[in-house]
């Protein structure tokens, strides 16, 4: 049909121009370079070269102006390496594969969930209609002290999930690294809502018996960003202290915080909240450059807790029967995407390029100056990114953040299908969606990946890494997805049937 | 079930918890139930097995659930849960919702256990889970479990099994296959485990002319979607030992003149049993209180692999009385004359498509011999249970006779090679009549003396 053709070939035309403008802006130094260069090699060309020794001899220089020069060269150059920040490494991290015993079958929970709240069917009903829309899958796991109906989570069935956990992800790290337990300099754990004295970093100390000079850290009650806040800590310890190792723990112990009463705000986590947990290595010794998967770029943290309504969004508190639980607000998605439009503010200068800047500088100019009413200028972040890891948080959280930052099914796909394989495992979701783009084998050299967790707060918070060696599947790409990798990426229906 | 309070103090510290396939099984995955199948689905196989405190020992129980999930793999039929189709033929949806598991302790010894009188009337009902299919088929495990712990250290672990899901050769294949994956937990050689799906099973769609009703198969009133008949009368429950020499002298008593004859070991016991009872029950002008029900195991069905409600059932009807007819005449009729009944159960259960509601242990005296059943397969580290004990709940008011082994073999127990056990369900009234007609022929009388 006519009015079409015109239409493509004007969205054609448009494309190359994109691309051209895009082109133009981002490499403007070396365009304007090159004619420079050229200019003065035409010159140098028709001086010949008596005349260029004729002007070589004429400057006059003293032996003590030379060595001015010079000196002044060395010393900014030194200044220069100096200053600059060191460059942190991710050498590799493992995450915990939950065994086959604590696998929750939908069937299962809402048998059980029936069983357990036989007196209120409308709360069995609400999770019912949560669980099919959640995205989840067959395969998500619950530890062993929440199969039983009814749950038992005591101290003890805790502990002993942050030791399955935490042991099971540590192990896998000094297999796949070889790093030996007494060469960690910095130890952070982060659980946000189980810290038992002594703190989970003791225990892996007590483990694996660490050096008594290990600094270590252990960050609870931040929710689920606070992996990438372990990240950020982890840089500026590696920033002090000069050829260190720094292992990052990162988990969430779903045994004494599974919400045992019948509000409806708060029986939601139960429903999303899986067992899960990462181990990371980090170091800035120059000698683990060449083995290093990533390098990281920039950390970004937002924290919008200074706003009451993002204070309370998720709160933890005692429902009317005395039960604890973490109850979550009706407007947590518009505070989430005002936390996250705080970030990219934050971020977007340090990794879009130069045209997509000016394109964001220009429209921001217009809509001051000259007209109000035009639409803000939403900038491409593809263009920044290979890959996104969005946190897992539930479906909401991935389509909202599809949406705002324009991004294709395929961009998303790791989180949901981390979402789908091993449901919201709070700050280790990151890590898994991570392994599931290098078991695809998608992660090649130079790729740069975007990671961004929300959490309580309400906080968002991102990290930027960038691939420093293709990763081969077949060696080092497999961890959590290694069985499973090739039923993936599946369809996940918008309502499953129970 | 009403137990006294002392007796429901006996086993305490009940935790449930569900066990499923460690694999998913996948989404709209149905196992459909053959004609058979849905003929018994209101019997309820029971297996308790016996381990002494040597067995148990360093027995971790996060073992045996692990090896239960590993069997689940295959058996993730069982795992799955009951639905009804638009014509209320009843499926299963394998939906991975798994078996119940429960964690029990109890205060006494096995041996204490054992001794107490009124141990297999009730005692063993608390050592394994008495619930049935219902009232709400999409939420009722058809498996359950449950492990007890003894103050002697030992153990005993109860398996209750719908018979929809396969009869009692099925259940302890099932056993005997966690008992393997325990053994195998520590090296990774995967089961080949063929499954069999009933589905093949020939169906007949245009119903066959009837020749006549089959004899074993009895219509109850509708019980709905609670899959268990109630009693007219109470039943009760008792159970004796036959040791080898026992056996011998039933042996020379029926064979009489021709000691040669080989005489099967269960008809001869069925024979004795049942001129008993007859001796008992009143009544004998009809033709159906002189039919009998006979249960074994189809010796052409495979034993590995998975397979369901495949059992022989035939019926038997003596022409005279009961009382009249010699013990040798009886053998031979038990053995010659059982007409297997299956083909017709099949009809007629499919006739209304899988809708009504029948009993078959019960309907008649009902014989069932699980002495090829391997109930001594089951093996925890490596060791044998002592005492395996199987029965049927939802047994009908005509009563049945389980004839088991009484021990492994070559185990050289005081009770075991060679001897049987045999478990009788009848109308509590009539029971010590029975009992005392069983003494008099020399049967019943060690009912204590289980080591």
């Amino acid at each position: 049909m006519p009015p079409s053709l015109p239409d493509f070939s004007n969205s054609v035309k448009l494309k190359y121009v994109k691309l051209g403008y895009q082109y133009l802006v981002n490499h403007i130094l070396t365009l304007t370079l090159l004619p420079i260069m050229a200019a003065i090699f035409v010159e140098v060309l028709r001086m010949g070269p008596e005349e260029i020794l004729n002007l070589w001899r004429s400057l006059q220089f003293d032996v003590v102006q030379i060595l001015c020069c010079s000196f002044l060269i060395i010393f900014i150059a030194t200044f220069y390496f100096m200053s600059k920040p060191r460059s942190i490494f991710l050498v590799d991290y493992a995450c915990f594969k939950p065994p086959l015993t604590c696998r929750v079958p939908f069937a299962t929970f809402m048998e059980h969930s029936r069983l357990i709240l036989k007196d209120k069917p409308k709360s069995v009903e609400f999770q019912m209609r949560i669980l099919e829309r959640s995205g989840l899958g067959e395969e998500t796991c619950l530890p062993p002290a929440i199969h039983y109906i009814p749950p038992t989570p005591n101290m003890e069935a805790a502990r002993g999930e942050a030791e399955l956990v935490i042991f099971s992800a540590m192990d896998s790290l000094f297999e796949k690294t070889g790093l030996k337990p007494k060469d960690i300099d910095i130890l952070i754990v982060n659980c946000s809502l189980f810290s038992p004295t002594p703190s989970l970093s003791a225990m892996v100390i007590n483990k694996y018996k660490l050096r008594s000079n290990t600094k270590s850290f252990n960050l609870s009650g931040m929710g689920c960003s606070a992996g990438l806040i372990s990240i950020d800590l982890a840089r500026d310890l590696l920033q002090v202290h000069p050829n260190s190792n720094a292992v990052i723990v990162s988990t969430e112990i779903i045994t004494p915080n599974y919400y045992q009463g019948n509000e409806r705000a708060m029986l939601l986590p139960n429903c999303l909240f899986r067992m899960g947990g990462a181990a990371i290595l980090l170091t800035n010794r120059r000698s683990e450059r060449r083995q290093a998967k990533y390098r990281l770029v920039h950390v970004v943290r937002t924290h919008k807790g200074a706003d009451d309504k993002a204070y309370r969004c998720v709160f933890e508190e005692e429902d009317k029967e005395g039960n604890v639980g973490i109850s979550l607000s009706k407007d947590l998605m518009a505070i989430a995407g005002e936390a996250l439009k705080s970030n990219i503010t934050t971020i977007g200068p340090l990794v879009l390029p130069a045209s997509e800047q000016l394109l964001f500088l220009l429209t921001l100019i217009g809509r001051k100056i000259f007209n109000p009413k035009w639409k803000p200028y939403i900038p491409d972040f593809r263009q920044a990114f290979e890959h996104f890891c969005i946190h897992a948080g539930g479906r909401a959280v991935i389509d909202e953040l599809q949406k705002n930052l324009q991004l294709s099914a395929e961009h998303v796909e790791a989180s949901r299908m981390t979402l789908h394989r091993f449901g919201n495992t709070s700050s280790s979701s990151l890590w898994y969606e991570l392994s599931y783009i290098e078991a695809k084998g998608r992660m090649k050299k130079g790729d740069r990946v975007w990671q961004i967790a929300f959490g309580s707060g309400f906080k968002c918070n991102s990290a930027v890494w960038k691939c420093n060696r293709t990763i081969k599947t077949a060696i080092d790409g497999q961890g959590p997805w290694a069985d499973c990798i090739d039923r993936y990426p599946v369809h996940i229906p918008e309502v499953v049937k129970l | 079930m009403v137990f006294t309070k002392e007796l429901e103090d006996l086993v305490y510290g009940i935790k449930l918890s569900s066990v499923g396939p460690g694999r998913v099984t996948g989404s709209d995955v149905v196992h459909d139930l053959s004609g058979m199948d849905i003929a018994m689905k209101l019997h309820y196989v029971k297996v308790v097995y016996f381990f002494s405190s040597q067995a148990a020992q360093g027995l971790n129980l996060t073992r045996f659930k692990e090896a239960t999930f590993d069997c689940f793999c295959d058996f993730y039929y069982t795992c799955g849960r009951l639905r009804r189709s638009e014509s209320g033929r009843p499926y299963i949806k394998c939906n991975d919702c798994g078996a119940r598991y429960i964690e029990a302790c109890c205060d006494m010894t096995i041996d204490e256990c054992l001794q107490m009188k009124d141990f297999y009337s009730d005692l063993q009902k608390l050592l394994v889970s008495q619930q049935v299919i219902g009232p709400e088929l999409t939420f009722s495990p058809p498996v359950l479990i449950q492990v007890t712990r003894f103050k002697c250290g030992g153990l005993s672990v109860g398996l209750s099994w719908a018979h929809i899901l396969g009869d009692a050769f099925t259940a302890a294949n099932f056993m005997n296959r966690c008992g393997q994956a325990m053994a195998r937990l520590g090296s990774n050689t995967p089961a080949n485990l063929q499954y069999k799906s009933n589905t093949q099973h020939e169906r007949s769609k245009n119903p066959l002319p009837l020749h006549d009703e089959p004899l074993s198969l009895k219509w109850v009133d509708p019980v709905g979607d609670h899959w268990i008949v109630s009693n007219n009368c109470r039943m009760d429950t008792f159970s004796f030992h036959i040791t080898a020499s026992q056996l011998a002298t039933l042996h020379s008593e029926i064979s009489g003149r021709n000691r040669s004859d080989q005489v099967p070991i269960f008809e001869s016991i069925c024979a004795i049993i049942w001129k008993c009872i007859a001796k008992v029950k009143l009544g004998e002008e009809t033709a159906q209180a002189r039919t009998v029900t006979i249960c074994k195991k189809d010796p052409r069905k495979p034993s590995k692999g998975v397979v369901t409600n495949t059992q022989i059932i035939s019926a038997v009807t003596l022409d005279l009385s009961v009382m009249e007819t010699d013990p040798q005449r009886l053998v031979t009729l038990l053995v010659n004359e059982a007409v297997d009944e299956r083909m017709k159960m099949e009809e007629v259960v499919e006739r209304d498509d899988g809708v009504s509601d029948f009993i078959m242990y019960g309907a008649n005296l009902t014989f069932v011999d699980l002495e090829e059943a391997d109930l001594y397969g089951f093996e925890l580290n490596g060791y044998k249970p002592d005492l395996v004990y199987c029965t049927v709940h939802g047994v009908g008011d005509e009563g049945a006779v389980f004839v088991l082994p009484a021990g492994p073999k070559g185990s050289g127990q005081a009770n075991g090679d060679g001897g049987r056990m045999v478990t009788i369900i009848f109308p509590e009234s009539l029971v010590p009549e029975l009992k005392a007609e069983l003494a008099k022929k020399g049967l019943g009388q060690g009912d204590h003396d289980l080591t």
